[in-house]
């Protein structure tokens, strides 16, 4: 395996490891800390995405030429993706404080006041 | 001089942040302030649609003056351009109705929210660019998320959790598909990735727009990830779920079927227009047959309107001119109706305290503007001749017969037959029981009489609207003019 396809490889894992948090745990901190760890994973991706193989950051200096530093697009898109991942996840966080508060449980079997 | 079509993002952002300095000067002000915001929007959307079809070509708007690809354009085609002036009458009527819908505070974060709300939805369907659109997407998703726990209650809260949660997954997927995208092609700009689709393969292509798709199907309704809608639908308050189906909806929709367009030269894009019909199909008839057991008005109609999603969904996944037109006429005018629906319908559960069924009982008596503005509202989506969406069903159902798709012409059929049901079962209820007389508010009033009005006037002269319609539907579907249209600077590899 290249050392790009680990990158490929941990990115893909992260996201399967968050995705089957949401998709199996019943507490609800645990469902948002695998929404957390998906987001990761969507980030190492792009990153990944950007990356040239013994290249340098792309940061205007005597050693950066046109050729030899990462792309930095995916590192623009990373740092709004981290930006807007932790509103997301702050917002979460509140909203479950919220729903602990009125029925005094995190179990997502037993949050079912709306029903129909 | 069009470079003023910018303040249709400028203007809301703005005002936004003036929220917190106009609250420490009086408290009152904030929700004129908000109406006052969304009138102007109003006024400049209607500026700039007269623009764009007056002379017949888009807006480009180039972000700092650098030529795309290597800045950001917002395109404000004809399709752009109709919805924006939708999006803010809708939210100018509805800021009218919060003013006596919502009495908790904190109303200065409401009003920051709505403001948001606003912009994420115009600039969804404003951008030329893949990553400002899933930008425009998260804040829409933000303040959404927001708005729904306003309430603050107990169902308020699951439902903002629920929507959450989904809407966190939608958004990995759609930022999957754009590494995708920009992985093999190493373009962002829309009609740069229309100019190179040709270059990248077909089985990227195919994985890349299918998770798009399911992100955007989050906000956009579509089956598997629409569990959260009916939810957020009741508990949320009630501009806010007019807001919703009018607007956050479609612009998503139009998100959807933009991307997909856009990328039509590749080999397995059939694949994808399947996948658009079978997702749309489902989520018709699961809507369709979970309207038809609600007890909660509100709930009901949220489903209905989850059908309708489903309509406009398959329409676009004909891929014919034709279909597109249908899906954006029907786009149009379920925003009115469902302005119409969900404004009466709220205003009666903040009246009577509930929109449970037995509310609804004599409500002809109790308040019979309002009863009859259901009442239509109702017949419309039916699909009864003389009312707007007939014409829009039956563009779909002709727009399905000749792209040869027989079984759509079955399930819009049938789902206006499942419509009439409920809907009728609604009427019923209202209007063949007793009860006191009520009292009405004359704004409300004026407004629901003006929505009724428009229904009205697009059944009768359908054919002053589906000129408006063609042209927006062409924005969509015309690729080869999106991509002349803007100017795309060479980029030396």
């Amino acid at each position: 395996m290249t050392s790009i396809g680990v990158y490929y490889f941990g990115a893909i894992s992260l996201i399967l490891i968050g995705l089957y948090a949401i998709l199996t745990k019943r507490n609800l901190l645990k469902i948002l800390v695998g929404l957390s760890i998906m987001e990761t994973g969507v980030n190492l991706l792009l990153i990944s995405v950007g990356y040239v193989r013994n290249a340098t950051a792309p940061i205007l200096s005597d050693y950066a030429t046109p050729t030899n530093v990462v792309d930095p697009i995916p590192q623009a898109l990373v740092l709004t993706a981290i930006v807007i991942g932790v509103a997301t996840t702050a917002l979460a966080l509140s909203v479950a404080i919220n729903v602990y508060e009125r029925y005094n449980t995190l179990d997502i079997e037993k949050i079912r006041g709306l029903r129909g | 001089m069009t470079q003023y079509a910018s303040l249709l993002i400028a203007l809301p952002l703005i005002s936004a942040f003036f929220v917190p300095i106009l609250k420490k000067i009086s408290k009152k002000a904030i929700m004129p302030y908000l109406t006052l915001i969304t009138l102007i929007q109003t006024i400049i959307a209607a500026l700039v649609f007269r623009d764009v079809y007056t002379t017949g070509n888009p807006i480009i708007i180039m972000a700092g003056g650098f030529r795309p690809p290597v800045g950001i354009n917002l395109y404000i085609g004809h399709f752009a351009s109709l919805f924006a002036l939708i999006i803010a009458l809708v939210s100018f009527l509805m800021a009218v109705f919060s003013m006596r819908a919502i009495n908790i505070e904190p109303k200065d974060k409401y009003a920051m929210l709505f403001l948001l709300l606003m912009l994420g939805a115009t600039g969804m369907i404003a951008t030329g660019d893949i990553f400002n659109l899933f930008v425009f997407m998260e804040i829409t998703a933000i303040s959404a998320y927001a708005l729904t726990a306003y309430n603050k209650d107990a169902h308020a809260s699951e439902a903002s959790m629920k929507y959450i949660i989904l809407g966190g997954i939608g958004s990995s997927f759609f930022l999957v598909g754009v590494a995708l995208i920009y992985g093999s092609l190493g373009t962002l700009n829309l009609a740069d990735i229309a100019q190179k689709a040709s270059l990248i393969d077909p089985t990227v292509a195919q994985v890349a727009l299918a998770l798009l798709i399911f992100g955007l199907a989050v906000e956009g309704e579509l089956f598997p990830l629409n569990a959260w809608a009916p939810d957020a639908y009741q508990a949320a308050p009630h501009p806010i779920t007019t807001l919703f189906s009018a607007f956050v909806v479609k612009a998503s929709l139009y998100a959807i079927a933009r991307i997909v367009y856009l990328l039509s030269s590749v080999e397995t894009w059939q694949n994808i227009l399947n996948l658009l019909i079978i997702l749309g199909t489902l989520t018709v008839v699961i809507g369709e047959l979970s309207a038809l057991r609600q007890a909660n008005v509100k709930r009901m109609i949220a489903y209905s309107s989850i059908a309708q999603v489903g309509l406009i969904a398959v329409g676009f996944g004909l891929g014919t001119q034709a279909g597109i037109d249908a899906s954006v006429f029907h786009m149009v005018n379920h925003a009115i109706v469902k302005a119409l629906l969900f404004l009466a319908v709220g205003y009666v559960a903040l009246e009577l305290g509930g929109a449970e069924f037995e509310k609804f009982r004599g409500l002809g008596k109790r308040m019979p503007l309002t009863a009859f503005a259901i009442t239509v509202g109702a017949v419309s989506v039916i699909g009864i001749p003389l009312f707007n969406v007939f014409w829009s069903k039956i563009k779909l159902l002709l727009a399905a017969l000749v792209a040869g798709k027989t079984f759509v012409v079955a399930l819009i059929l049938g789902a206006s037959l499942v419509e009439a049901v409920y809907y009728i079962k609604l009427i019923h209820v209202m209007w063949f029981f007793e009860s006191e007389k009520g009292e009405e508010n004359i704004v409300l009033g004026i407004i629901m009489t003006l929505l009724i009005a428009i229904i009205v006037l697009i059944g009768i002269y359908p054919d002053s609207l589906w000129h408006f319609i063609q042209e927006a539907g062409r924005d969509i579907f015309d690729k080869a003019a999106y991509i002349k249209n803007v100017p795309l600077l060479e980029v030396v590899k």
